[in-house]
């Protein structure tokens, strides 16, 4: 090689970058100082002090070494993404709405072009039973839609002048000042935070026009809450967290569309789950969420596991809600054997099939809240 | 004393009885060349918080731990100010009728002043000294306290107001470590040489316990090595670590069982699996499945 190292680090930090790790300049520089700390003819020990400067999480690994041995030993040439048809295109529909809705619009729609009687029809009329523009209006309700964060105490002490205990360190430094002898007891409280709330949705073949519009519901709720994690399910996990971050629905669509392969596959739920219960769980069980599962209950997978990993996740969070489109309807009886399977852990089974419906989830989230904490 | 080169690292590593895989040896290397920190992430019992003792022991010098844990603040991680004694102060000053004469600056002093294992690192961190800070599982501190850290580690200062600023004459060898419970902040990463300790291999893992459990077979330890891998293929809710391993082998010594039989197994399979789940899962594959 003619190049000198730090050419060399240069470049490979923007193909690192490029993989989408970040690499930092600072991260640069030490790479080139720790060239000097180990055996630059040892292919081991440079690539592992490389990887331990520029990886931040174990799954970075992988696309780190593929990097690593492309740049530095040329035996694999670039693969570039499989190019994905985009099954979420006709999301393009959707336009941005107005953040900030006048509370006088019961309903949260702002500038709707659409006649009253129309838009009373949208509010009940089952999603899989609109066309193109109503589900463009409908999507924009859901969007306009706004939700009651649900608190919960943490262990942290704030300053409260009617919080229930004394804060020692600030009475004490009250005390020493020179105003008298009276000593002011500074109080303190609990601090509050969100609970968070856990989307996991059913994209399965007969979810298909549902799954849609829950993704505009999460993308709604990712915006309006600060703790929402958000995964797809049918033949495997895929979490869609960071893709529903971006602010702009198209593009977080289409994230969310790079990121899942299994659209309209058939249903593992209890597979699933147990992806869930194992490699999320215990990062993302702190402060009690509440995990919102959306499915009809038409799982091809085996119902023991099912049964297994739906009584886990139902003690690693702290409520479960089962959102079932069909469950809308007048005749519905949970009746399939995924139903069944998961009913005795399931706190709530509500119905997701029209815009009505996601009110009244929002509502119950509302409801949840104030029960479980006002008392 | 800091080893020179990864290979008296290793050696020095080996001698605490510490048998590191070749990338985490080039990890601890270059942390301690490059003065940052080390962050080591891994599952439950691989080894992360012995990687600190073990540098303590190495380089001679002070292991300060803080142990993380939700709502944990700058009182209990930094300083406090010890009110007793302030308060008995301020009477005893009073009874001798001092207490006209005295300023705020009496009670105010590092004399009432308790260094929490952060302060206590800056503070041991002079006269060639490097004490070797864990701050061990910091997935259970909340995201306030990793604000809060980030700015300590860039600088190791720390401003007291009453008393001035306090600056660590060369930064202390910080070790942190994480279960992944939640995602720590990149930010703080980044500062940091990152690592990730696998699982080490059946080799490696039954040199582990041929050093630390006395007395062991070496067909025993290799045995458990290899079940431990096999446990570890099997689709477990918690597969087991190092320190499970160590367990089990001490168990069996105890149990005066030769080797790793059906039976052994069924004795002891509550050292090595924690949930009902894994053990009814294990039972139904049977021991045959694990021992062979």
């Amino acid at each position: 090689m003619n190049r000198g190292p730090a050419l060399d680090l240069a470049t490979f930090s923007q193909a690192l970058r490029q993989r989408g790790l970040s690499v930092t300049p600072d991260q640069v520089a030490d790479m080139g100082r720790a060239f000097r700390l180990i055996d630059p003819a040892s292919r081991d020990q440079v690539r592992d002090a490389l990887r331990s400067l520029s990886i931040s999480d174990p799954a970075q690994r992988v696309p780190f070494e593929e990097e690593f041995y492309r740049f530095f030993e040329h035996l694999y040439p670039a693969d570039g993404d499989p190019n994905q048809p985009s099954r979420l295109a006709h999301m393009s529909a959707v336009k941005p709405v107005v953040e900030q809705v006048d509370p006088g619009l019961a309903d949260g729609v702002t500038r709707s072009q659409t006649g009253a009687s129309t838009l009373e029809t949208l509010q009940t009329r089952d999603f899989a039973d609109l066309d193109a523009d109503q589900a463009a209006e409908a999507k924009r309700i859901v969007m306009a839609m706004s939700w009651q964060p649900s608190d919960f105490r943490t262990r942290r002490w704030v300053t409260d002048s009617r919080g229930p205990s004394p804060d020692l360190r600030k009475t004490i430094q009250r005390t020493v000042r020179p105003d008298g002898d009276l000593i002011p007891i500074v109080r303190q409280s609990r601090r509050l935070r969100q609970r968070p709330l856990v989307m996991i949705a059913d994209i399965s073949g007969s979810m298909e026009k549902y799954a849609d519009m829950f993704l505009v519901f999460a993308h709604t709720a990712q915006r309006r809450l600060d703790h929402v994690e958000a995964f797809t399910f049918s033949t495997e996990l895929s979490r869609i967290t960071d893709d529903l971050k971006r602010r702009d629905i198209q593009s977080a669509l289409a994230g969310v569309n790079k990121t899942v392969h299994d659209w309209s596959g058939g249903t593992k739920i209890g597979e699933a789950l147990a992806e869930w219960n194992r490699q999320w769980s215990r990062r993302l069980a702190r402060g009690g969420p509440i995990a919102m599962i959306l499915s009809d209950g038409w799982d091809t997978g085996d119902d023991g596991l099912l049964r297994t990993e739906m009584a886990r996740l139902s003690r690693s969070v702290h409520r479960v809600l089962w959102l079932n489109p069909l469950a809308a309807r007048s005749d519905f009886r949970p009746a399939t054997r995924g139903m069944q399977a998961v009913l005795p852990h399931v706190d709530e089974l509500l119905p997701a099939a029209s815009v009505r419906d996601l009110r009244g989830v929002v509502r119950l989230l509302d409801e949840l809240n104030r029960s479980s904490h006002r008392g | 004393m800091i080893p020179a080169t990864i290979e008296e690292l290793g050696e020095a590593l080996d001698n605490q009885a510490y048998y590191a895989a070749d990338d985490l040896k080039v990890a601890i290397h270059l942390s301690l060349q490059l003065g940052r920190p080390l962050f080591l992430e891994g599952e439950a019992g691989v080894g992360k918080t012995e990687v600190a003792k073990a540098l303590a022991a190495i380089t001679g010098n002070q292991l300060i731990r803080l142990q993380c844990y939700e709502g944990l603040d700058v009182g209990h991680a930094l300083y406090e100010w010890d009110y007793a004694m302030q308060m008995m102060e301020i009477r005893l000053l009073e009874a001798r009728g001092e207490a006209e004469r005295a300023t705020a600056r009496n009670i105010m002093s590092r004399d009432f002043l308790i260094a929490r294992p952060l302060l206590q690192s800056i503070e041991a961190a002079r006269d060639g000294q490097r004490p070797v800070l864990l701050i061990d599982e910091l997935d259970r501190a909340d995201e306030e306290f990793e604000a809060f850290l980030l700015e300590l580690l860039s600088d190791f200062q720390v401003t007291i107001p009453e008393i001035g600023t306090v600056t660590a004459e060369q930064p202390p060898i910080v070790v942190l470590t994480s279960n992944r419970t939640r995602e720590i902040h990149d930010a703080l990463k980044r500062r940091c040489i990152y690592h990730w300790i696998d699982y080490p291999t059946p080799d490696l893992e039954a040199t582990i316990v041929r050093r630390k459990v006395e007395g062991i077979d070496d067909e025993v330890a290799d045995s458990l090595a290899s079940a431990m891998e096999r446990l570890r293929q099997i689709d477990l809710f918690k597969p087991p670590g190092v320190a499970e391993t160590l367990d089990w082998a001490e168990s069996l010594k105890l149990l005066g069982a030769g080797g790793l039989t059906p039976q052994g197994l069924e004795q002891t399979i509550g050292v090595v699996l924690k949930y009902k789940d894994d053990i009814d899962k294990v039972q139904e594959l049977g021991a045959e499945a694990i021992l062979s």
